[in-house]
């Protein structure tokens, strides 16, 4: 804990109080806002248009957005009076784009890492809505997430696929129309491969890893067998029904389809035992997370129905990634795989847009097909294809606005809009940075005031609480999947500057 | 020795003969580049140029240029041409698999490591050299890492038989990490370790300058401390490695006192803070990465990626990195990216491209054999498709030393190949 005192926070509490009533408003915390930003009646004028959809790429087109929806994608459109225009000559409008591997903004618990399955804990219970990196994802283009539990067991827990609602409630940013979901992970992390282990857990190998997830579902079917045989009505009364089994409970929604598997995975091996023994209960996987080698089962992948969420050219950081190659996603693509490209790493999600350039880099991918792979691609991996991932009318007006082309390194975002609500604007985001600036120097004063006058804290207390190069984070908003890599690299995410390792 | 030793030594031997014929016909080859608008890094660029390589070297850059009738014309029409790309500090050729022990030579134990050469562990056949080649890395500074004084670093081509051949400049630098702790705390442990250190360096070297002048007996050898003597002489340039902006400035403070005549401080985004202190006193450095957390939460979305902006406003000599570390090298083929986005955020695009070609050769000193396309300099360079700051850019193909570089050895042209070719298969 940071050593801020009572009265410390009485006052900083206070002082927000009253640098809300000038003329900014930051809210509770600096960048957060204290309400959603209103829902506007929107037509972004003479734009070229990425659609993600069947219109592919429009030049000169307009987008007009009504009631939290897109209501019309073309050429001149006709808008009600009262609709804010928006100039988009020399601009750029995308879909916004879909994070399918997060973990970037949940409250501690990223890994459940005890029992090899843990199908019962769940995401949704430990949102972190206060994450800054909400807003600075908003501010790479980014609308929606998917918020998953770590790797460090076979069977992870329930997923929660979230939007980018900045300053609503952990409820409120569910997206409430995505399909159900659960963690799985293969290879190296569940069979506890790189880190030192003195009470180790079965399975240490990958035959291990498929021979739990294989026991898992019989139980599950047995359980299931059992529920469904328990009489009804007065009959019911002379039989013990089966001890409520909450992770069988979410393992029976896997074998009834109404849960999808997402599936941490490296090589192509592991990848085929999980179809195989899918397929042998009958169960269509969702995704393969990270798919490293998913090149070589692309056909397999398709045939069975999975997709492929990965890195575009992450490898070699440990053993299982030292086939995985960059041209992965336009190789999967090419087999038929629905390929998206995901980001695991809060700072990587700001820039989604450059790893689907790569897209291109690495196997000629056409550039509207590689914005596919962070918009529409992912909205359907994560059951919310026909809410959002394109820009087309009736979908939720989930829209980016870029001043030039999307995957070019010299673009930037301008404005990110959610639910037909402006959530960033980079114009009022640099207005904000003085006043910012001048609300935290004020609260650095009064907390060294309140130091000198008995107080405890100082100026360092902000800087304690978060360890290595950062300064004031939670650790909430650092967290990764710390099974997803060796250890020794763990600060791979904050970059160490030092590179010392 | 059995027949198949035999025909393996005879094979041997034919192919030095081989190389020692070949040998100087290479160096006198002569090949022009013709076709391609040509981007020297010096000056603007050049449609329709050529560049006249003969040898290892650039002959000639621009237009107009003659051509010899005996050298080998590639019309390049369509692409564009560009230095390779210089990493100014990476990991590469000491690691491999950064979570597999034995692959990693990148890290030493122990705190003072004055005396290590990391050039000697630098693996020619590493599989991240032809990966990141492909990516436009034709040079790389790469630096032991972890401890205090952790050793010197080395210069190295990308490309060659063994780190001997590969080596460009070594040692390029020694490198010592300024604690944490130490911008704080004046009695830091690991500082005092550190001026310990030193000052028994300076003392050894003075006992060593008394026993050649004949007045004393010769000093006990002494690894560690004999390594620091060209440091201490000015022989050799420090890599100081300090992160947020109190310890930027604590270093500073420290490198003064300590009197050293050639300091490049290597940090990350906070270097901004300090770029008017940085410019006035000359002090050029190494951005450390460019894709990272803004180093305060209450910081502005964008402070990591306008950090090479504001150096540049300022006035300061920098390179851009990547961060470095096991991980990184297997990605230093992002490096330019890096680049690309500080322009998105104020730094301009030629300024950009120099901080990954130009400045960081000159930062290491390699300024008149790497960073621009210029006669008299190592043909080390990438034909492109376009800008190769560009993620979306494809580089078609590279020159290292006057000699065209096999592409196809990175094994992630070969993976795809062969499974393209297993996924067509397929579909029939």
């Amino acid at each position: 804990m940071n050593r801020f005192t009572n009265r410390t926070i009485i006052i900083l509490a206070s002082l927000v109080t009253s640098v809300a009533l000038a003329d900014y408003t930051p809210g509770v915390e600096a960048w957060n806002i204290e309400s959603a930003p209103p829902q506007q009646t929107v037509v972004v004028r003479n734009a070229t248009v990425w659609t993600a959809g069947e219109q592919g790429i429009l030049e000169q087109a307009d987008v007009l957005v009504r009631d939290g929806e897109i209501r019309a994608v073309g050429v001149e459109l006709d808008a009600p009076g009262n609709a804010l225009e928006i100039d988009g000559t020399g601009m750029h409008v995308t879909p916004g784009i879909i994070d399918a591997h997060s973990h970037a903004a949940i409250i501690g618990g990223v890994n459940e890492a005890t029992d090899i399955s843990t199908a019962q804990v769940r995401i949704e219970d430990v949102i972190d809505s206060e994450s800054i990196n909400i807003y600075r994802q908003l501010a790479g283009g980014v609308t929606a997430i998917n918020l998953l539990h770590g790797s460090a067991n076979a069977i992870g827990g329930q997923m929660a696929v979230i939007k980018m609602r900045w300053g609503a409630s952990p409820d409120e940013l569910i997206f409430e129309a995505a399909a159900p979901g659960i963690k799985f992970a293969l290879g190296e992390n569940p069979k506890q491969s790189n880190w030192s282990n003195d009470d180790p857990r079965y399975p240490q190998s990958r035959p291990g890893v498929a021979q739990i997830i294989d026991e898992k579902f019989q139980q599950a079917v047995d359980y299931r067998q059992e529920l469904q045989q328990m009489p009804e009505g007065r009959r019911a009364r002379n039989v013990v029904p089966p001890r409520p089994d909450l992770e069988m409970d979410a393992i029976v929604e896997i074998l009834e389809g109404v849960r999808k598997i997402h599936s941490h995975a490296y090589r192509a091996d592991e990848m085929v035992m999980l179809i195989d023994i899918a397929e042998s209960f009958g169960v269509t996987i969702g995704t393969f997370q990270h798919v490293l080698e998913g090149y070589k089962l692309a056909r397999r992948m398709a045939e069975h129905g999975a997709g492929g969420s990965g890195f575009i050219d992450w490898w070699n950081f440990k053993h299982e990634a030292h086939d995985a190659i960059p041209y992965n996603p336009a190789l999967m693509a090419m087999g038929g795989v629905t390929v998206g490209l995901h980001s695991d790493n809060p700072e990587l999600a700001r820039r989604m847009n450059l790893e689907a350039a790569k897209a291109v880099r690495y196997g000629g991918v056409d550039a509207h097909d590689a914005l596919i792979m962070i918009t529409a691609n992912p909205a359907r991996q994560l059951g919310v294809g026909n809410r959002t991932g394109r820009l087309e009318a009736g979908l939720d007006a989930d829209f980016v606005i870029w001043n030039g082309h999307p995957l070019s390194v010299y673009s930037r975002v301008e404005q990110t809009w959610v639910d037909g609500r402006r959530y960033f604007d980079r114009e009022a985001d640099r207005a904000h940075r003085d006043a910012v600036e001048a609300e935290r120097r004020e609260l650095m004063a009064m907390v060294l005031e309140e130091g000198e006058s008995g107080g405890e804290a100082d100026e360092s207390a902000a800087e304690e609480q978060t360890p290595g190069w950062l300064i004031g984070y939670r650790a909430s908003e650092l967290a990764h999947d710390e099974f997803c890599h060796a250890q020794d690299f763990g600060h791979v995410h904050a970059i160490d500057f030092r590179s010392g390792e | 020795m059995n027949i198949m030793t035999r025909i393996a030594n005879t094979l041997a031997m034919a192919a030095v003969a081989y190389a020692l014929v070949a040998s100087p016909a290479v160096a006198q080859q002569v090949t022009a580049l013709t076709g391609a608008t040509v981007h020297p890094v010096e000056g603007d660029p050049i449609a329709n140029g050529v560049v006249l390589i003969q040898g290892r070297d650039i002959a000639a850059v621009g237009v107009g240029i003659e051509i010899p009738d005996d050298a080998t014309v590639i019309d390049l029409e369509g692409s564009h041409i560009y230095p390779g790309f210089v990493h100014p500090l990476s990991a590469l050729g000491l690691t491999e698999i950064s979570s597999v022990a034995g692959t990693v030579d990148n890290t030493e134990m122990g705190a003072i490591n004055a005396a290590l050469r990391v050039e000697v562990a630098f693996n020619h056949d590493s599989a991240l050299l032809p990966v990141n080649v492909a990516g436009g890395i034709l040079t790389t500074h790469t630096v032991p890492s972890g401890g205090l004084i952790r050793g010197t670093s080395a210069v190295m081509n990308m490309e060659g038989w063994s780190w001997e051949d590969m080596t460009i400049k070594a040692p390029a630098g020694m490198h010592i990490n300024f604690p944490a702790g130490a911008a704080s705390d004046s009695d830091n442990d690991d500082l005092k370790k550190i001026e310990s250190v030193l000052d028994a360096a300076r003392d050894w070297h003075k006992a060593m300058d008394a026993f050649e002048a004949g007045n004393a007996p010769r000093p006990a050898r002494n690894a560690q401390l004999e390594a620091l003597v060209p440091l201490l002489q000015g022989e050799m340039p420090l890599f100081l490695y300090a992160g947020q902006e109190k310890e930027i400035n604590a270093a500073l403070d420290w490198s003064e006192r300590q009197e050293f005549q050639r300091v490049i401080l290597v940090g990350g985004p906070d270097l901004q803070y300090v770029a008017e202190r940085l410019a006035t006193d000359g002090i050029p450095v190494i951005l450390n990465g460019v894709y990272a957390m803004p180093t305060r939460r209450w910081e502005a979305y964008d402070m990591a990626y306008q950090a090479a902006g504001k150096l540049f406003e300022a006035g300061v000599k920098f390179a851009i990195g990547d961060g470095g570390g096991g991980f990184g090298a297997t990605n230093a083929r992002n490096l330019p990216f890096h680049a690309g986005s500080s322009a998105a955020f104020g730094l301009p695009k030629s300024a950009a491209l120099k901080s990954v070609t130009l400045w960081p050769a000159e930062i290491l000193g390699i300024e008149d054999q790497l960073g621009s396309l210029a006669a008299g300099k190592r043909a080390s360079l990438l034909v492109t498709s376009g800008d190769p700051l560009e993620p979306m850019t494809q580089i078609r193909r590279v020159w290292i030393d006057g000699e065209e570089y096999d592409l196809g050895r990175s094994k992630h042209r070969q993976l795809f190949e062969r499974y393209k070719g297993r996924i067509q298969t397929e579909a029939e």
